[in-house]
């Protein structure tokens, strides 16, 4: 039920949750609030998940996270900057390095309050990894690809290809693996090498038979353009670019920011009219683009108003 | 409908051609099947009509092409992708969507077409090719002969007239081989479609299509009515090889006809398939299951093999002959016991040269130098010890995997599927190189497809469905003439003589 409901949401949605739910996790100042987006990440992701391979994906997600809090933990313990007046959790044997830049003390003793701040500052890492994780697990990239502007079409077909190709390469890895078993130990190459030329070799079979199997179907057509819009497109793409990069340097430079977002949104503007004039030359159509619905809108709605109460929470404080 | 004239084509400009002036004519409706010996260029003429070659493989191309009277010589494959729709063999391989929905669509989104229209014709499509149900499917869980019809359907699916078949059932069971070949052919009778379908299994269809291209070995290429050309052809089925033998005039193109002839004309007594007296026992199943995921592949398969026998293994694609074997193989990892050809025999093919391989596989077998290139002078004419084992053809590599293999002289020897993709004359070669194994004390288990391979070959054969035994009998038996056997050979469909399988007990003088 919930799965089906999943598969109507636009896969940009996901992501956008997923970015405002890390932001937030990111300015969070208290355990409750990582431990709360962390368990609602969780608890979104096996509420909706679809029963696909991109989205099984959750438990390296968690170990990725649990593997962050206990690294941070570790670390304070071994630079522990605790200082006498905290109340003491246990005493390590201290240690005094002395590399010939100056002394480092290691280990020595462990305070609560030190503790409790890698605890809040890995969980915030571990609450953005299980928010991003949300976007991996539930957006289906495909879905994703297919509402790509018309520009980057090829691009996102083949990389929608190849996320389909990478299954069937573990499964002529797997089965290369196995016949090479039936042909004893060679001296010649490495295990390795038997593997991967006969994989290797397969992959670019497939690869040659997919690529003149969607060529057969009409892959690549596209309708005359001509040369002035062709010009347009690329000058306006060019000028996108120097503006975009012109705005970054004085943005990071701090000279003038006003001017710079200016810039920013100059280049931004006519990267995104090139984009659009080439993607008039194709004709095609799409089957599939997902519309955004109501529920989306929702989402939305929910994201900004997590955004306006968590950052007047932090004008507020 | 679609038209070459004086088509040539080769890799290099000092190379042999691969087709030389072809000139044909394909008319509307009309269902084609195009025959050839391994390797003789039978797919690179259907890539050649849809225009994959020369764009996709290189080399030099001359000559003209054209479909519908329009002039398309020099188009590329998506330029003509609204009029032809072209199927290659292995669509699996080659699908782009992950729904059968979606897979459908792609043709049409490519060429443009509104979205209203898009699901209309879609729908249109899934209906003529009776995948209605299937609709939103994902195309991972289709069974291969609905992935064939999936395919079929995705390259109707823009009305293209047109439809051009590499070896579409290969890979299939003799039930869905013949219903996807009998709903080719409705199509060609009910919507008009051209259908050009190239086919080592000539029975399969022989009596389905209304012309036959055959391309010869000299790459040059004839077109005309299936019994003048099948007359002449070496490469055909035992229907075929019967009436050739028994100098039928004309030849008898169904098995119907030739019933009749047979029963009027046929007055010899039939010899019994010579069973060669069995040795002692060398591999034996008892209680075999493999489990995978959420399915029991092999469900308590037991049963024993001896010295001099050849057991076939038959069924349904997915009633668990691979895994079978794999499990058997696995049973006695030893390499010396038991050698083991998988389906894809290139697998185990890693070395730049033949020569290479062979003595590298001398070495593994601790044999003497030459054994394993000897082993392979056997099976197929002598080949250019340089070579790259990945350009020798497909029933050269599966030669030469078999040599390697056999020089271990295990006794116990598991092929899987050692036909696919092979014409006549090899798999003629491949049964007597089974024989002579089983001869020389060798016990062979095979699992197969194949009705006439296996008729030529096995002594016994074990059905499985769903991973069960279901029958182990003697192969006179399971491939014999009785009512609604589905697995009757054609000797057994014409002769209807009770245990006469095979053409050489009813043909020629002992």
């Amino acid at each position: 039920m919930l799965q089906k409901v999943a598969a109507r949401i636009h896969p940009t949605t996901w992501w956008l949750l997923a970015i405002v739910l890390a932001v937030i996790a990111g300015t969070a100042s208290a355990l409750w609030q990582t431990a709360a987006i962390g368990a609602l990440s969780i608890a979104l992701i096996l509420l909706f998940r679809e029963n696909a391979t991109w989205a099984r994906s959750l438990g390296f997600y968690l170990t990725l996270a649990a593997a962050v809090i206990v690294i941070r933990i570790l670390f304070r313990m071994v630079f522990s900057f605790s200082s006498d007046e905290d109340q003491i959790l246990f005493h390590l044997p201290a240690l005094t390095l002395n590399l010939g830049l100056g002394e480092i003390n290691l280990f020595g003793n462990v305070s609560l309050r030190s503790i409790m701040g890698a605890v809040l500052d890995g969980s915030r890492l571990a609450a953005i990894i299980l928010a991003v994780a949300i976007a991996n697990t539930l957006a289906n990239p495909k879905k994703l690809l297919k509402s790509a502007p018309g520009a980057l079409y090829e691009i996102a077909t083949s990389v929608s290809v190849a996320i389909n190709l990478a299954p069937q390469l573990i499964e002529s890895f797997n089965r290369v693996r196995r016949a090479r078993s039936l042909r004893g130990r060679s001296k010649r190459t490495g295990q390795l090498a038997g593997i991967l030329i006969p994989v290797l070799e397969d992959t670019l079979d497939r690869s040659l038979l997919m690529a003149a199997s969607m060529d057969a179907r009409g892959f690549g057509r596209r309708s005359a353009q001509s040369a002035g819009e062709l010009l347009a497109a690329r000058t306006l793409g060019l000028a996108g670019l120097v503006l975009n990069l012109v705005g970054i340097f004085i943005l990071l430079s701090g000279f003038n920011v006003a001017l710079a977002l200016v810039l920013l949104a100059c280049g931004l503007l006519s990267a995104g009219i090139g984009v659009r004039i080439t993607s008039k030359r194709n004709a095609r159509t799409s089957i599939g683009r997902t519309a955004r619905t109501g529920l989306d809108f929702l989402i939305y709605l929910a994201c900004t108003l997590a955004l306006v109460i968590n950052f007047s929470g932090l004008v507020g404080v | 409908m679609i038209s070459l004239k004086n088509f040539t084509f080769s890799y290099g400009s000092s190379d042999e051609p691969r087709l030389s002036r072809v000139n044909l004519d394909i008319s509307a409706g009309e269902f084609v099947l195009v025959c050839g010996a391994t390797g003789s260029g039978k797919s690179t003429l259907l890539r050649a009509l849809v225009g994959l070659v020369p764009h996709f493989t290189g080399g030099i191309a001359s000559g003209k092409r054209t479909i519908d009277g329009q002039d398309f010589s020099t188009a590329m494959p998506h330029e003509t992708a609204h009029l032809i729709g072209y199927v290659n063999q292995q669509p699996e391989g080659a699908f782009v969507a992950d729904t059968v929905l979606e897979e459908l669509a792609f043709a049409l989104e490519q060429l443009g077409v509104p979205r209203d229209q898009m699901i209309e014709r879609v729908d249109a499509a899934l209906a003529a090719t009776g995948l209605t149900e299937l609709r939103n499917r994902k195309l991972v869980e289709l069974s291969g002969g609905q992935q064939q019809r999936v395919a079929i359907a995705a390259a109707l699916s823009a009305g293209q007239k047109i439809l051009i078949l590499d070896e579409p059932t290969s890979a299939l069971d003799p039930t869905s081989a013949h219903e996807l070949l009998e709903f080719i052919h409705e199509l060609c009778r009910t919507q008009n479609l051209t259908a050009i379908i190239a086919e080592h299994r000539i029975e399969r269809l022989i009596d389905l299509v209304d012309s036959v291209i055959i391309v010869n070995n000299d790459a040059t290429v004839s077109h005309g009515k299936p019994a003048e050309q099948l007359a002449k052809f070496a490469f055909v089925p035992p229907l075929i090889e019967l009436a050739q033998e028994l100098r039928w005039q004309p030849i008898e193109m169904n098995i119907e006809s030739a019933t009749k002839r047979f029963a009027a004309e046929f007055k010899n007594q039939p010899r019994k398939i010579a069973h060669l007296e069995l040795g002692k026992v060398l591999l034996s199943a008892k209680d075999v299951v493999v489990d995978y995921a959420n399915l029991r592949a092999v469900d308590h398969v037991s049963f024993e093999a001896r010295a001099g026998e050849v057991i076939a293994v038959m069924g349904e694609n997915g009633s668990g002959k691979t895994s079978l074997l794999w499990a058997l193989q696995g049973q006695n990892p030893s390499l010396d016991e038991i050698a083991m050809v998988p389906q894809q025999a290139a697998d185990l093919l890693f070395l730049s040269s033949l020569s290479d391989e062979l003595s590298d596989s001398d070495e593994v077998a601790r044999a003497k130098p030459t054994s394993t290139a000897s082993l392979l002078e056997q099976f197929t004419s002598r080949l250019d010890p340089a070579i790259h084992p990945r350009d020798l053809s497909s029933g050269q590599q599966l030669a030469l995997v078999l040599a390697m293999q056999l020089v271990k002289n295990a006794p116990v020897v598991l092929l899987d599927e050692p036909t696919r993709g092979l014409d006549y004359a090899t798999k003629k070669q491949v049964a007597s190189v089974i024989r002579d194994l089983a001869a020389a004390g060798k016990c062979i288990i095979f699992a197969s497809h194949d009705v006439e391979f296996v008729a030529q070959t096995a002594d016994r054969v074990i059905q499985l469905e769903a991973g069960r035994v279901i029958a182990d009998e003697p192969v006179e038996q399971a491939l014999g003439w009785h009512s609604d056997n589905a697995l009757a050979s054609q000797i057994a469909q014409i002769s209807k003589l009770p245990g006469v399988i095979a053409l050489q007990q009813v043909v020629g003088n002992e």
